[in-house]
């Protein structure tokens, strides 16, 4: 009775032991998980990422910890992750200036091959914005007076996402604005009220509040928006290229299978949930849940896009 | 709008919001005190926390960490010469000169009663008449905005005690490390000699920690053989050194008022934050004290200055972020995203569409000053004590704090790298003459003035003379030209005086 009792206390352990291990091995996460937003906290790619983070985490049952880590137009924060562990603790916030439009504009210690992409959350449609009580009513009256006189058009940067998008609608149309450059659309969306500037390129949650408010108008979008009724799409002026900033999550390349698909799935769930898709909505991010192969080709597509537009301005 | 205001001071006076302030005021103080902690760090880490709470409860919160992160970080300044935040390095130059001729009590209490009344008129400028102010501030655009960091360049004047060159000198230095980094508009990199961790430049905290505290410690480390009295500060036992009287606040209470309207304006105005704020009012006190030479050497009009314009940023910051969704500076930002995600977007409309939410917020914001009053003054006989301990036990604790919220702030071990290479290059200004705090001057005004310079070249294309085409410009040229005239003229009076004296000493 002694002997069997204690055999059995050693089985048991010896059992506990080997699942411990074998956990060990086989359970994604074990410890927090790092995303990076290479941009400073408050703006859309950070906000998008925490409501993100803080979802996921409460199904997974793993703190995932969001760190800002801004500077250099985003390439601080990517090389630093592109140069992290591929073992799933550090992920990056993705989106179209740090992985599409600065790998080929500036001199980047990484590409999109670094990366492995996993999921895709919002998206924000280009738009050219004008004050209420511009002389400008429609987008044709905007081009006519653009191509008749230099105006200028608030972007953030020459080499950011934010100018590439207004050079390719610009040289589709055939205007040449003069560029002013702000550090955030937000701050771009100031200079546009203040009447100091005639245009600006912006997207939705950066103007969003002021065209509620009847200080700004819309004159076109890349994509229709149920909130915007009446503005006409790039579409319409023939212009076909993906025009949209979004907000995503990639791991450095050769990250196991097992995490991408762990947080696949957890998106999968999160993506329901209402309360997740009512703060991206308040946001004025339009839900745009995407994984996959299929993904990663429009991306790819896009990144060859940037690069000939890229060659183009920097001749 | 009275009776707005009465609803939402009824609803703030309940158990959840006023939890949320005391909680949010006591993380503040302490994020804001510890050196290279700062206060939006503290509000990034809670934001997400209130997402799923009433925003009655969960943005009150977040402003009284606000509030009382900018305030903390004048203890630390005052107490141990390491300002918790960027904007309370002013107020190091004249606290812990007090501090060191043991009166702690009386720099910490002017700072908690300047910062009080600098935050309280602030609220209430922006309950009562945010609309007419944020039409005015979003009228100045790039171009009146380099006029006025024109004009905050000239504090310089003020700080530089011995010598005019030197620190134009140093704050041309400042410049030039604010340069290191990928240009924001052309998205070239300058002086980054091929190292991707230079693209985002030099980080600020450690940066600031390398240049004004690590020094003062390798100082410390020289006198190792000087007798140890010399190490220990003394606390004055008279108690009139260590409180703020009555007419003492009465006497700088024209500073404070002054103060505080500068840093109202500077926080109504979308993007130039608390720190040229501090250096405006510091500059411009200094400029109509009847005693400038006081100014660096522990003056409380220079702490009460700087640290009310500095607090009063606080509450004029949210002007433009409520009344037109324009957030004026990264704390700003973060506060609209908490607005955001609770469905409430700020705009003119939110005072019609969430009028009880908002004046409740409001109420919160006012009330957060009493119980920072209070719970700051509770705090005092701790900290004072810290001012005590000798030199031999708080510097190393100092250098481990530095190191420590270097690193912490982006989580990089290259930031404790630019603290090392910075605390050298602080302690050989020191040796050298150059002027630290025109230095961090230099550092973080030059790129708000090369992004305004550039946008406003942007804007006035060929057309120079828009540059003069607006009552902005001439006025704050006419500012500068008022400011670099009258330390002029300060200096020529303190060199007669030297003259002066001299000269009485050498006829005795």
């Amino acid at each position: 009775m002694h002997k069997k009792s204690k055999a059995l206390i050693a089985i048991t352990a010896a059992l506990a032991i080997s699942f411990m291990a074998l956990s060990a091995n086989a359970e994604y996460p074990q410890k927090p998980i790092n995303v990076i937003v290479p941009y400073g906290a408050g703006g859309d790619s950070d906000l998008t990422t925490r409501v993100w983070a803080d979802a996921v985490e409460k199904l997974i049952g793993n703190p995932i910890v969001v760190i800002n880590k801004a500077g250099g137009g985003g390439v601080v924060g990517t090389a630093f992750v592109a140069r992290s562990k591929n073992d799933g603790y550090t992920l990056i916030n993705a989106g179209l200036g740090n992985m599409l439009v600065t790998p080929n504009f500036s001199k980047t210690p990484y590409d999109f091959d670094t990366f492995t992409p996993i999921v895709k959350m919002t998206s924000v449609p280009f738009a050219v914005a004008v004050k209420s009580d511009s002389p400008f009513k429609t987008f044709d009256e905007f081009v006519a007076a653009a191509k008749a006189s230099e105006l200028t058009q608030g972007s953030y940067g020459a080499a950011s996402s934010g100018t590439i998008l207004a050079n390719i609608v610009a040289d589709h149309m055939g205007y040449k604005p003069r560029y002013v450059h702000s550090n955030t659309t937000a701050e771009s969306m100031v200079s546009l009220i203040g009447g100091h500037i005639d245009s600006a390129m912006s997207f939705p949650p950066a103007f969003g509040p002021h065209v509620k408010s009847g200080r700004a108008r819309v004159l076109v979008l890349n994509q229709k928006m149920d909130e915007y009724p009446g503005v006409p799409t790039l579409k319409d002026y023939g212009i076909q290229e993906s025009l949209e900033g979004w907000s995503g999550i990639f791991a450095p390349k050769g990250v196991p299978e097992e995490v991408v698909t762990k947080l696949i799935e957890a998106t999968k769930k999160v993506m329901k949930d209402p309360k997740v898709l009512q703060a991206y909505k308040n946001m004025g991010a339009i839900v745009d849940f995407r994984y996959g192969e299929d993904w990663i080709k429009d991306m790819k597509v896009t990144y060859d896009g940037m690069k000939i537009a890229a060659d183009k301005m920097k001749k | 709008m009275i009776e707005n205001i009465v609803g939402g001071f009824s609803s703030i006076l309940a158990v959840g919001p006023i939890t949320g302030i005391i909680v949010g005021i006591i993380v503040g103080i302490i994020f804001g005190a510890i050196p290279g902690i700062s206060c939006i760090m503290a509000i990034a880490i809670i934001l997400p926390l209130t997402f799923y709470v009433d925003p009655i409860v969960g943005i009150p919160m977040l402003l009284a960490v606000y509030k009382a992160g900018i305030y903390g970080g004048s203890i630390s300044a005052i107490l141990i010469n390491t300002p918790g935040a960027a904007a309370a390095f002013l107020t190091a130059q004249d606290g812990f000169s007090l501090t060191k001729a043991g009166k702690s009590g009386k720099a910490l209490s002017m700072a908690l009663y300047a910062s009080v009344t600098g935050e309280m008129l602030s609220t209430l400028v922006l309950i009562f008449v945010a609309a007419p102010i944020s039409l005015i501030s979003i009228k100045a655009g790039p171009i009146e905005r380099v006029f006025l960091l024109i004009f905050a360049f000239t504090v310089i004047g003020s700080l530089s005690s011995e010598s005019i060159p030197r620190g134009l000198l140093s704050c041309v230095l400042g410049m030039l490390f604010a340069l290191v980094g990928m240009s924001p508009i052309t998205g070239a990199s300058r002086f980054t000699f091929g190292f991707t961790e230079l693209l985002g430049g030099f980080t600020f905290t450690p940066m600031l920690i390398g240049i004004l505290v690590m020094p003062e410690v390798i100082k410390a480390l020289r006198q190792r053989n000087t007798p140890h009295q010399n190490l220990t500060l003394t606390k004055s036992s008279n108690p009139a050194d260590n409180r703020i009287s009555w007419k003492e606040y009465r006497s700088v209470f024209g500073t404070i008022i002054k103060s505080s309207g500068i840093g109202t304006f500077i926080g109504s105005l979308p993007g130039l934050g608390s720190s040229p704020a501090a250096f405006l009012a510091y500059g411009e006190a200094k400029r109509s004290s009847p005693n400038p030479e006081e100014f660096g050497k522990g003056s409380i009009r220079g702490i009460a200055a700087a640290e009310s314009a500095n607090n009063a940023v606080c509450g004029a910051s949210l002007i433009p972020m409520l009344t037109l969704s324009i957030p004026g500076d990264d704390v700003a930002a973060l506060m609209m995203g908490a607005f955001l995600i609770q469905g409430i977007t700020p705009g003119p409309t939110i005072f019609y569409e969430h009028t009880h939410v908002i004046y409740t917020i409001f109420a919160g914001y006012f009330i957060t000053d009493f119980f920072l009053l209070f719970i700051a003054r509770i705090g005092f006989k701790f900290w004072t004590k810290v001012a005590s301990v000798p030199k031999y036990y708080i510097f190393p604790c100092v250098t481990i704090f530095a190191f420590a919220g270097s690193f912490t702030a982006n989580q990089d071990i290259n930031d404790v790298l630019v603290l090392i290479i910075f605390s050298v290059l602080g302690y050989g200004m020191r040796l050298v003459g150059l002027n630290p705090a025109a230095f961090i001057i230099g550092f973080i005004l030059t790129p708000f003035f090369e992004a305004n310079l550039d946008q406003a070249i942007a804007i006035v294309g060929g057309n120079y003379l828009l540059f003069f085409s607006n009552p902005f410009s001439w006025i704050f040229t006419a500012l500068t030209v008022l400011s670099v005239y009258s330390s002029m003229r300060q200096r020529k009076k303190a060199a007669a005086m030297k003259e002066s004296v001299l000269i009485k000493v050498t006829e005795s």
